[in-house]
């Protein structure tokens, strides 16, 4: 029993002008204590929905969520719900409140009705762990897309909650804010634990999860290890999808008749494997 | 022939303020007639400030903005003509959508401009015919389509003024890969259709490498690159170190040079880059 989260057999609908849609359709999805996991589909695939049903802001139609044993159906259930899976969106500028950093960060502490003393602790670790703590007498208008984005982050960490869910969190930001913003994710996750959730678009951001979702049409298509998700070229292409573009460099090469293996993602495995098939070329 | 010229131009907000902040510092450039400029920069760079002098919708604080060799603020009274000529899609276009029809929607900007009747009607065919939007679409209210169909339609709108030069501001933010790859076909359609010049924003650097023949490089208000993308994309430290980067196939060959193997680091796109490591293979076979 270390799953933090149980989606069994949800179906979500919605109805706009007595047309009845489906976004979610009977999808069951365990996700581990401690796992890093990254969600992608087209848009309308129903990644967004799903989501939101993960911390109550969306409640199924039909079958169940348990965050950590409770039922997100129960009205009573709401705030502690809300409080173990924190969500973060794609707009840094639509989620900060404050004028101040810190005071930002402290929002969603003081709602919980935390001592001061115990507020100020947290306020400081987040942002220590999103590498913003010397920013936090700084105001969030002048910081950057990723440094805003962080500071979004650091205010939902200082809830302490068990999960992190991300809605494209990097679909606003440059290169380097969105290298931020994985790196970040990854070290919440490798040193405190926490379980991280991410939507994107960006296939080499799922490089370093634990684990890569695929979701079409309400449905989960594909799940597993990321080299072995973004191995399958044609079956996400068929989807709307992509994969990393070093993965579409190997397949384009495989194509071309080079002896090169398709699941690795990073940079340097890429290299290595177009080094050695031209190696073996030689002999 | 150049068609925008950019001199020295500043623009500074908060002015006369202890908040005074130069968004833009001394910028100079000339964009050619018919060629795609990118432009990349950190986010705050000031690249949407920029790009909001190009069709007068910003008045630069001082240097100026000429169009066709002329000062686009000549005559101030006049600078509502310049937005024909200039046409400028914005982040999240969508989101401006307000008409009851997608129709409608298109036929907002062209209108505007005087158009009626037949010609407006073939115009908007026209550029429906080039984006891809489906005419059993047109009388469908345009908060009823996907999020990738209502930006197809809203970029429609600003096409259907036929602007001599378009400007993109992050076009493919937000979309998932078919989205993005659709609206840059779209860009490309309209140039080749239309021959107009094509200003793109984008954080995108495979984007960029796809799609530019230039590279305009933004870093905290000052332009500190202005040419071909090659030649750009040649100084992997120097945007690494103002927070961007070279695509990812260019790292994947940079690393295989640092490996020892003499391959051409100027590989900015896959299909390139298969090109490349095919010539290898050859010449090593004869070698």
């Amino acid at each position: 029993m270390d799953n933090l989260i149980e989606v069994k057999n949800v179906t979500y609908e919605y109805t706009d002008e007595e047309t009845v849609h489906t976004a979610v359709k009977n999808l069951s999805l365990n996700i581990k204590k401690g796992s890093f996991t990254v969600i992608l589909g087209h848009n309308g695939s129903g990644k967004s929905t799903l989501a939101k049903m993960l911390n109550g802001l969306n409640k199924p139609t039909l079958g169940d969520i348990l965050v950590d044993g409770i039922n997100t159906k129960d009205e009573a259930n709401e705030l502690e719900v809300r409080r173990k899976v924190g969500m973060v969106f794609q707009n840094p500028d639509n989620q900060l409140v404050a004028s101040i950093v810190e005071e930002d960060v402290a929002f969603g502490p003081e709602n919980l009705g935390l001592e001061p003393s115990v507020i100020r602790q947290r306020v400081d670790e987040a942002l220590k762990a999103v590498d913003m703590y010397e920013f936090r007498k700084s105001t969030p208008h002048r910081l950057s897309g990723g440094q805003k984005q962080r500071i979004a982050i650091a205010g939902i960490i200082a809830m302490q909650p068990l999960c992190l869910v991300l809605d494209e969190p990097t679909a606003m930001l440059d290169p380097k804010g969105r290298a931020e913003i994985v790196s970040t994710l990854i070290k919440l996750n490798h040193e405190k634990g926490i379980t991280v959730i991410l939507i994107t678009h960006y296939m080499e951001e799922a490089e370093k999860a634990d684990r890569v979702v695929v979701m079409n049409d309400g449905e989960i298509i594909s799940d597993g290890a990321p080299s072995e998700i973004f191995k399958n070229v044609e079956q996400l292409k068929a989807v709307g999808l992509d994969v990393p573009q070093t993965t579409e460099l190997l397949y384009n090469l495989q194509k071309n008749g080079f002896s090169v293996s398709t699941n690795v993602i990073s940079i340097k495995e890429a290299a290595c494997e177009i080094a050695s098939a031209l190696h073996s070329e030689e002999k | 022939m150049s068609v925008l010229e950019v001199k020295n131009l500043t623009h500074t907000y908060s002015g006369n303020t202890p908040f005074v902040n130069d968004a833009v510092s001394n910028v100079s450039f000339t964009v050619e007639k018919g060629e795609i400029l990118g432009i990349i920069g950190h986010t705050g760079s000031g690249k949407s400030t920029l790009v909001q002098h190009l069709n007068g919708l910003l008045k630069p604080t001082d240097g100026q903005v000429l169009f066709s060799g002329e000062d686009i603020w000549e005559n101030p009274k006049e600078i509502r003509k310049i937005r024909s000529k200039v046409g400028l899609v914005f982040q999240y276009p969508e989101y401006q959508l307000f008409e009851e029809t997608v129709y409608a929607d298109i036929a907002f900007g062209p209108k505007n401009m005087g158009l009626d009747g037949d010609e407006l009607d073939s115009r908007i065919k026209e550029i429906c015919r080039i984006v891809g939007v489906k005419p059993e679409y047109m009388e469908k209210s345009p908060f009823d389509l996907s999020g990738g169909e209502k930006r197809r339609v809203a970029i429609a709108g600003v096409m259907a003024m036929r602007p001599e030069v378009i400007v993109f501001d992050e076009p493919t933010a937000g979309l998932d890969p078919k989205g993005r790859e659709n609206v840059i076909k779209i860009i490309k359609d309209y140039r080749e259709a239309t021959g107009a010049t094509v200003i793109i924003i984008s954080h995108s650097m495979e984007d960029m490498a796809v799609l530019a023949d230039k590279l305009l490089v933004m870093n905290k208000g000052n332009l500190c690159m202005f040419d071909t993308v090659e030649k750009v994309f040649s100084r992997g430290n120097e945007l690494r170190a103002i927070g961007l980067n070279v695509p990812i196939v260019t790292r994947v060959f940079a690393e295989l040079k640092a490996m020892g193997i003499d391959v051409n680091e100027n590989i900015f796109t896959v299909e390139a880059a298969v090109n490349e490591l095919k010539r290898i293979r050859a010449g090593d076979g004869n070698a």
